[in-house]
Parts: structure tokens; C-alpha cells; sequence
């Protein structure tokens, strides 16, 4: 007999509440990448690793149902942040992998995702091709066995600690853009490669610029097909469902209570704002809910732009307020754990994986319908 | 008020322009959180713009026009303080940088790791601290400015001061016009970058949902702006605290659009606009918030709080 969904959010929160780290996540280097895999590798250690992954790949199969029920007991222990560095291997490059990888690629790499043994970074963007992915210039060549790859790729979070990388190279530049890229596996030891780390604004440095100089990878490491990278990087999409950023939406919500919890009558406005962005997580949270759900039998449309339009600007919004509640120069505002680091870093929620206006524009055409406006 | 400036003015900005002129350039070295312009300091505190309130035929309004322009260079030096509140202090022309804090003195405040004096801004009093011979704790910020805290006020030479009224109604002058000079800075730091970065075979600026949020900045900026000047200009309560009210509760939405259209550029130390807009972030917080100034400016208008 299966478990309830009762029985489920109990066992799930006795183990969160046993096994979540008592340390916060370090800030940058091999002290993160040795944080993120200890925690995946306890994860992996109490059942409780890849969690929408299918079970014939080593995952959990969990439903949508048990996944939101995960991740607001997540939220609920303060385990560490979900969007981190094992957030592209978990969430993207695995389930490109299991999508779209060969039995060897699956074989190779699945395992060493869920046992926390190893780390992928992405490397999409370009220095003149962001919300325009597909005009990416980073070539490879094919000689013999071998994809030479020459290049530049940026904002590759944690590319300074990654294993791997899930690389979208230009392979027919003559084609268009559904026949031109390929998506490959590419080895971050691979000679040529050079990492420069970029300072952000927020205090880290979690981006990274990445040059390939005559990168020789293998044409066995290319996923779903040479000059069908397009399709490849699409196929993704399909699989996460909308639940990746639940941990997210529920987190801020749960932030906002505390917040609430800490603003003094004697503030009625402060209290009236924070009240305002209790009910926008709500709103944000029931989307995303409606949203997973739906999804369970197929794939997931472009409400998923709403969702992430939404819980984009309320973070931004949640973290302004944070300061203003505590004090710029308060302990709860001040060092790198504090919401003063959490205010500058969410000026990324809106550019990062499509900006807003990418998603409005996402929302204007698909969900509405709308005449597609000039590009 | 008049919104030309006068031939007074027009040649303190142009002979204050020159002085600028040979500390243009921005940082250099490693990206940092903040560029706090040494050198600048002392050649303006040698120039003697810095006093220009005090001397005759001249006052708020021409040390507000100062403290924007000042504040529209990437490196940051202590001026709005020093131009606007340090004349109502019992200090002599050149005793600065000041730092300000209120309520509580051990707060951090902008500039007292170089600050001669430490002015803490009580409810219905001052306290005038020098700073001479004491060690200053050093606090850790991402905001732009060099912070410090003191332990306590046990031991240091302090003078009450009964004008707090004044004090506050030029500190929220002064912030009005230093945000105003950032807000002009990181304006027009965007419209280069949308003018000349790419995306979909055309420059960001050419989208509309990109033009519309930036004239929305721009009429921020250009609001502020006159504001400030229009407070500095009456000097009076109502417009001190319409000006600060005004440019503190835009600067969130005014601070996300601008790195908004930086892209994932903006988000980096490397592109310049963080040095105005962490400034502009820690301006947003100084005398209890957008809130605060708008009750004082209700309660000067109309007498109620």
C-alpha cells in the first residue's frame, strides 16, 4: 500500500530535522563545492536523492504532490538553499541526460549526480548573446573523434569548482538556429579551458567567464545528437515540471512570517507592507501549486513564465523590505548571510534564466495569445 | 525659485568642473565595493567649495549644486555633510570630513573612519563628537561608503547642540541632493549601455518596454533633482522633507530598473553602476526612510503627523 501523503510529509520532515546542516553554506570555492556535495551525499545516504527523477534512473518518481509536501518541509527546516551549486547538474543537466543522453552518457554521469560526487555548471550565455541565446558564437568544429571547441561563454555559475559543463556550441554555422548547435558534455579539466571568476555586486563570486582555446571533446560527450543542441537544450524544459523553484516560492513566503513576526506595532505601515507581500507569496505560491499539478501527466506550458515572473520581483521586493524592517546597519541586514547580501543578489532573480521581460513577452504571446512583436 | 542658474553659479559649477577635471577616471585595480576618492578629498577641502555656504551672498542652494555634481563621480568623498549641516555647527571653515548618524550613537556611519568630527542627531538635540585620537571600529558593508562605528561616547569630547530642527531639516537637503547626483550618474551610465549593447539585431534601447521603464527613471531623476534644489533654495521644513520623502521612497524601483536593463553585467563589480546605486540603497535608509520624511512633510504642510 502506498503512503500517505500524511505519512510522507512526516517522515520527510523527522529526516530533515535530523540530518539539515547546522553550518550556513560558505560563499564561494571548494568550501561551497565540499558543502554542496556533503549535503547531496547525506541526501543521497537517507533516500532522498533526485527527487523527480524517475526510479529507473535512481530517482525518488516522487509525485508533484510529494514534491511540493518536500520542498514546504524544506523550506520549513531551513535546509540549505536549493538554487545552488548542484542546482544545474540536479535540476538541468540530469534530466537532459535522461531525456536525451545515451545509455553510456546515463550510466557515466546519472550516479555520480545523485551521489554528490560531482558538479556541473552551464555554459549558455555569451558576451553578446544573453536573452538572445541563439545567436551564441562559441564554434565547434568537428575533427575526427573530436568537437574542437573555441570560444567564450559568461555567467557560468560555479564553472571555478565544476566537473562538468553542459556546453550549447555553434556546429553548423550555416544552418538555422534549430540545426546549428549542438549540446555536449564538456570535461572542465580539458586543456585549453582557462575560468576567470567575476566580483559581483553582491559580494561573491559566483560568475565566472570561461574561454575555450582549441577545447578537443570527444563526439561521444554530444547529448541528443550533433546540430540538434536546440532541441536538446528545449527537451529539459519538459522535464522539470515547474517544481524546481517551489523551494523557493514556499522559502520567501516563510521568510516573510518571520519578518512579520519581528515588525513592531509600532510600525502600522511596516506592517501593512509586509502584510501586502504575505499575500503576493500566497498568490505566487497557489501559482506555482496550480501550476506543478497540472503538470504531472505532460509538459509544462508558458504559465510557467507567471510563475517565474512573480516569484522574480516579489524576492526583490521581499529583500527591499527586509531592509527597510531591520536597518541597513543591523546584524540581520549586515555580512554575507544577511539580507543585505540577499537584497543585492536578488537583482539577479530578473535577468537570470530569461529576464522579465523575456517572460513577459513569453506570457503577452503564449499564454495570451497576442501578436508576436518585433525581435 | 528661478530654474536658471545665475552667473555666480554657472561659474562655481564650471571652476568646480575644472577642479574635477584632473581626478576624472574611474577606479582603477581590482573592482571594488566602493572608490573613495583620497586624493579628491583633499583638493577639495584646499578649493574652499565645500564652504561655499558660508560665505556671503551664497547659502544652501549653491553648496546643494556642489554636493550633486559631486556626487555624480564614481570615486565618493564626504561633501553633502560638510556643505550643508558642518555651517551650522560651531566648526571653522575646513574642519571636516563630518559624519552623521541619528539616534543612537554607536550606529554605523558613512564616513567616520575619516571623519574629524561625528555629529549624532537626537530627538531634540545634537551631539557634536570629535573624533580627534580615537580608534574607530570599522564596519564590513556592501553599501559604497567607508563605514565605522564607535563603542561607545565614554571618554570622547562632545558639545550638545540645541538646533537639532536645523540639522535635520539640511540633512535631509543634503541626502536629496547627493541622491540626485547618483541618480543622474547611474541614468546616464544605462542609456550608454542601452544605446550600444545588442540583443535581437538591435540596441536594448530601441525596445519599448525598455524606453518606457527608463523615461519612468528619468522623470525620477529629473523630480529629485529639482526638488532638492527647490528645498535648498527655501531652506524650509516642508520642502527638506518632500525632497528626501520623494527621492528615498523611488529609489528601489529607480536602483532595479537600472541594473534591470545592466543585464547580467549590471550585477558585476565591473560595470560601474554599483557605485551610485549602493549609495543611492544606503541614502534610502538615513533618517528613518521614505515614511518618516512623509510624515514630516504632512505635519509641516498641514499640521498633522
Amino acid at each position: 500500500m502506498s503512503e500517505s501523503i500524511d505519512a510522507f510529509r512526516q517522515r520527510a520532515r523527522s529526516w530533515l530535522e535530523a540530518n539539515v546542516p547546522a553550518e550556513k553554506t560558505p560563499l564561494e570555492g571548494k568550501p561551497l563545492r565540499d558543502y554542496v556535495l556533503a549535503w547531496q551525499q547525506t541526501q543521497a545516504r537517507g533516500g532522498w536523492a533526485g527527487l523527480a527523477w524517475p526510479k529507473e534512473h535512481g530517482g525518488c518518481g516522487l509525485s508533484v504532490l510529494e514534491l511540493i509536501v518536500w520542498f514546504e518541509e524544506y523550506a520549513r527546516a531551513k535546509a540549505p538553499p536549493v538554487l545552488d551549486a548542484s542546482f544545474v547538474g540536479l535540476n538541468h543537466a540530469g534530466p537532459t541526460l535522461i531525456a536525451c543522453g545515451t545509455e553510456e552518457q546515463k550510466a557515466f554521469h546519472l550516479p555520480q549526480l545523485l551521489e554528490g560526487r560531482a558538479i556541473w555548471c552551464q555554459g549558455f550565455s555569451e558576451p553578446g548573446s544573453g536573452s538572445d541565446l541563439a545567436s551564441l558564437r562559441t564554434r565547434g568544429v568537428v575533427d575526427g573523434d573530436h568537437l574542437v571547441v573555441n570560444g567564450q561563454k559568461i555567467w557560468t555559475s560555479f564553472a571555478d569548482t565544476a566537473d562538468w559543463q553542459e556546453l550549447l556550441v555553434r556546429t553548423d554555422p550555416d544552418a538555422k538556429t534549430s540545426g546549428a548547435l549542438s549540446w555536449v558534455i564538456c570535461p572542465m579539466d580539458t586543456p585549453g579551458i582557462t575560468v576567470r571568476p567575476i566580483q559581483t555586486m553582491a559580494g561573491a563570486h559566483k560568475y565566472c567567464e570561461v574561454f575555450y582555446d582549441d577545447v578537443r571533446i570527444p563526439l561521444s560527450n554530444v547529448v541528443g545528437g550533433l546540430n540538434n543542441g536546440w532541441a536538446t537544450a528545449m527537451a529539459t524544459l519538459g522535464f522539470e515540471r515547474g517544481t524546481a523553484s517551489l523551494g523557493i516560492i514556499i522559502a520567501n513566503a516563510l521568510k516573510v512570517d518571520e519578518m512579520l513576526g519581528d515588525c513592531p506595532a509600532s510600525r502600522p505601515q511596516m506592517r501593512a507592507r509586509l502584510s501586502q507581500l504575505r499575500v503576493e507569496a500566497a498568490a505566487a505560491r497557489a501559482m506555482a501549486y496550480r501550476l506543478a499539478l497540472d503538470s504531472e501527466e505532460g509538459v509544462p506550458d508558458a504559465r510557467g513564465s507567471m510563475v517565474r515572473l512573480a516569484f522574480a520581483e516579489l524576492a526583490q521586493r521581499i529583500s527591499a523590505a527586509a531592509i527597510d524592517l531591520y536597518g541597513i546597519a543591523s546584524p540581520q541586514v549586515a555580512g554575507y548571510h544577511g539580507w543585505g547580501h540577499e537584497y543585492l543578489d536578488a537583482f539577479s532573480e530578473t535577468i537570470a534564466g530569461g529576464t522579465a521581460e523575456i517572460q513577459r513577452n513569453i506570457i503577452g504571446e503564449r499564454v495570451l495569445g497576442l501578436p508576436r512583436g518585433p525581435r | 525659485m528661478n530654474y536658471e542658474l545665475n552667473d555666480d553659479q554657472a561659474g562655481i559649477l564650471a571652476g568646480l568642473d575644472q577642479l574635477l577635471a584632473a581626478h576624472a577616471g574611474g577606479p582603477s585595480g581590482e573592482p571594488e565595493n566602493f572608490f573613495y576618492g583620497a586624493a579628491l578629498d583633499t583638493a577639495l577641502a584646499e578649493s574652499g567649495f565645500l564652504d561655499i555656504a558660508r560665505i556671503d551672498g551664497f547659502g544652501p542652494l549653491d553648496a546643494a549644486l556642489v554636493v550633486e555634481r559631486l556626487a555624480r563621480l564614481p570615486q565618493v568623498v564626504e561633501a553633502a555633510a560638510s556643505a550643508l549641516i558642518a555651517p551650522l555647527l560651531p566648526l571653522e571653515p575646513g574642519e571636516r570630513p563630518l559624519a552623521l548618524v541619528s539616534g543612537d550613537a554607536t550606529r554605523p556611519a558613512r564616513f567616520l573612519p575619516v571623519a574629524r568630527h561625528l555629529l549624532v542627531l537626537r530627538q531634540n538635540d545634537a551631539l557634536l563628537v570629535s573624533m580627534e585620537g580615537t580608534s574607530i571600529e570599522p564596519v564590513e558593508s556592501l553599501m559604497a561608503y567607508p563605514y565605522g562605528r564607535l563603542d561607545s561616547l565614554n571618554g570622547l569630547s562632545a558639545q550638545t547642540l540645541a538646533n537639532a530642527v536645523d540639522i535635520r531639516r539640511r540633512w535631509r537637503i543634503a541626502l536629496a541632493a547627493e541622491a540626485a547626483g547618483c541618480m543622474a550618474a547611474a541614468l546616464d551610465t544605462v542609456i550608454e549601455h542601452v544605446r550600444t549593447r545588442q540583443a535581437f539585431g538591435r540596441p536594448l534601447g530601441a525596445f519599448q518596454a525598455i524606453q518606457h521603464r527608463l523615461a519612468m527613471a528619468a522623470e525620477t531623476a529629473e523630480s529629485a533633482k529639482w526638488l532638492a534644489f527647490r528645498a535648498a533654495w527655501s531652506d524650509g521644513e516642508a520642502d527638506a522633507a518632500i525632497a528626501a520623502g520623494f527621492v528615498q521612497e523611488r529609489i528601489a524601483r529607480f536602483t532595479y530598473d537600472l541594473h534591470q536593463f545592466s543585464g547580467a553585467m549590471g550585477l558585476t563589480l565591473e560595470f560601474p553602476l554599483h557605485l551610485w546605486t549602493y549609495r543611492l540603497r544606503a541614502l534610502a535608509g538615513e533618517l528613518g526612510g521614505a515614511s518618516m520624511q512623509a510624515r514630516a512633510a504632512a505635519q509641516a504642510v498641514w499640521g498633522v503627523a
